[in-house]
C-alpha cells in the first residue's frame, strides 16, 4: 500500500525539490501543503504518515505544527527539512518530537539515508 | 548592450519563489555561522524578493528602518555574468550589544564601530552570497567592504549608493538576534544585466 506523505513548505519550488528528492522505488501518495495550518488538516485527515516539514512558514510555522502534533497525539512521523540550521533550531524541533532534521537544500541520497535509518524504507 | 536592453526584464511568480527559497537557504547558513560564533539565536524571517526600479529603492530602504540613525557597509560581488552589491544596514542602537557579544574591550567609538561593522558584514555577506552562489553553481568574487556612512539617515545612504542602474533584483533579509538589541538588514542588489544570467541559472533548478 502506498504510504501517505505530506510535504509542508510555503515555497512551491521547495515542495517540488522535496518531491523530486524522494526515493524512486518508494510507493507514496503525496499531499502538498503551503503552510502549517493546511498541513495539520492533512495530517488529521490521515494524509501525513510521514511529514517533511519546513520551519519558516506564514500562518502557522513548523514549530506550531510540531506542538499541535504533540498536544493532540497525532499519528505523524515528522522529518524537519529547513534552511534555519542553527543549533537552537535543531534542538528545539527534536524536543518537540521531530524524528530528524535535514538541512536544505536536500537531495535523494540524504532523504534515502534518513528513511532507511528509521526503518521507514527497507534497505 | 542594445540587444540586451531590448528584452523586457521580468520576474514571474515561479522565479520569485525560487529566488526566495535559495535566499532562505543561504541566509540560514549565514545565520548559523553567526549563531555559532556569537553563541546566539538569529531570528530568520521570510526574505523579500522584488524587481525594483531604482527610484523605488529609496522607498524600499526607508521601509526598512523608521528614520532611525543607521550605519552601513557595502560590498561588491561579481562572477559568471552576475554582479551586484550587498548592502548591510545596521541600526546604530545595535552596536553596544554587538561589541559585547564580540568581546570587544574598551570604548566603542566611531573607528571601533567601523571595525565591528566590517567584521559582521564579512561574515553575513560572505556566507549569504556563498550560499546563493553554491546553489546556482557559480562562484562570486567579493570586494572589500566599504563603509557607506555612519550615523546617517537612509536617504543620505541612497545618495551615496546612487548607481547607474535602472532596475535591480533586490533581496531583503532582516536579521534580528534573539534577546539582544541587534537588528540589521542585508540588501542584495543584483544589476539588471545580471538578471538574464540569474534566470538562466535557476532554469536548471525549476
Amino acid at each position: 500500500m502506498a504510504t501517505p506523505i505530506l510535504i509542508c513548505d510555503d515555497s512551491n519550488f521547495a515542495r517540488k525539490q522535496m518531491a523530486r528528492a524522494l526515493p524512486k522505488n518508494w510507493e507514496v501518495e503525496i499531499t502538498f501543503a503551503e503552510n502549517g495550518e493546511v498541513g495539520l488538516e492533512a495530517i488529521r485527515a490521515g494524509k501525513g504518515e510521514v511529514v517533511f516539514l519546513d520551519l519558516t512558514m506564514p500562518v502557522l510555522d513548523g514549530y506550531g505544527v510540531l506542538e499541535a502534533i504533540k498536544a493532540n497525539d497525532l499519528p505523524a512521523m515528522v522529518i524537519v527539512v529547513s534552511g534555519d540550521i542553527q543549533p537552537e533550531a535543531q534542538e528545539r524541533v527534536k524536543k518537540l518530537g521531530a524524528m530528524d532534521f535535514i538541512k536544505k537544500p536536500t537531495d535523494n541520497e540524504k532523504i534515502t539515508q534518513v528513511l532507511t535509518q528509521f526503518g521507514i524504507l527497507e534497505s | 548592450m542594445s540587444a540586451l536592453h531590448a528584452i523586457e526584464l521580468t520576474l514571474d511568480e515561479e522565479q520569485r519563489d525560487c529566488y526566495q527559497e535559495i535566499t532562505n537557504v543561504a541566509m540560514g547558513q549565514a545565520a548559523d555561522l553567526l549563531a555559532r560564533l556569537l553563541n546566539v539565536y538569529v531570528i530568520l524571517p521570510i526574505p523579500n524578493v522584488n524587481l525594483l526600479e531604482v527610484t523605488e529603492l529609496q522607498m524600499a530602504l526607508s521601509e526598512l528602518e523608521n528614520s532611525q540613525s543607521v550605519s552601513a557597509v557595502c560590498q561588491g560581488f561579481i562572477g559568471a555574468g552576475i554582479s551586484g552589491e550587498a548592502l548591510l544596514i545596521f541600526n546604530d542602537a545595535s552596536f553596544e550589544d554587538i561589541a559585547r557579544l564580540m568581546d570587544f574591550e574598551g570604548e566603542v567609538d566611531d573607528s571601533s564601530e567601523v571595525e565591528l561593522l566590517t567584521d559582521v558584514a564579512s561574515i553575513l555577506n560572505g556566507a549569504c552570497l556563498n550560499g546563493i552562489a553554491q546553489q546556482l553553481d557559480v562562484n562570486f568574487s567579493l570586494g572589500h567592504p566599504v563603509v557607506l556612512g555612519q550615523h546617517c539617515s537612509i536617504s543620505e545612504l541612497v545618495k551615496a549608493e546612487n548607481k547607474q542602474w535602472k532596475k535591480a533584483l533586490a533581496i531583503e533579509i532582516n536579521y534580528h538576534i534573539k534577546d539582544y538589541d541587534i537588528d540589521c538588514d542585508l540588501l542584495l542588489l543584483f544589476t539588471e544585466d545580471s538578471l538574464l544570467s540569474l534566470n538562466h541559472r535557476i532554469s536548471f533548478l525549476l
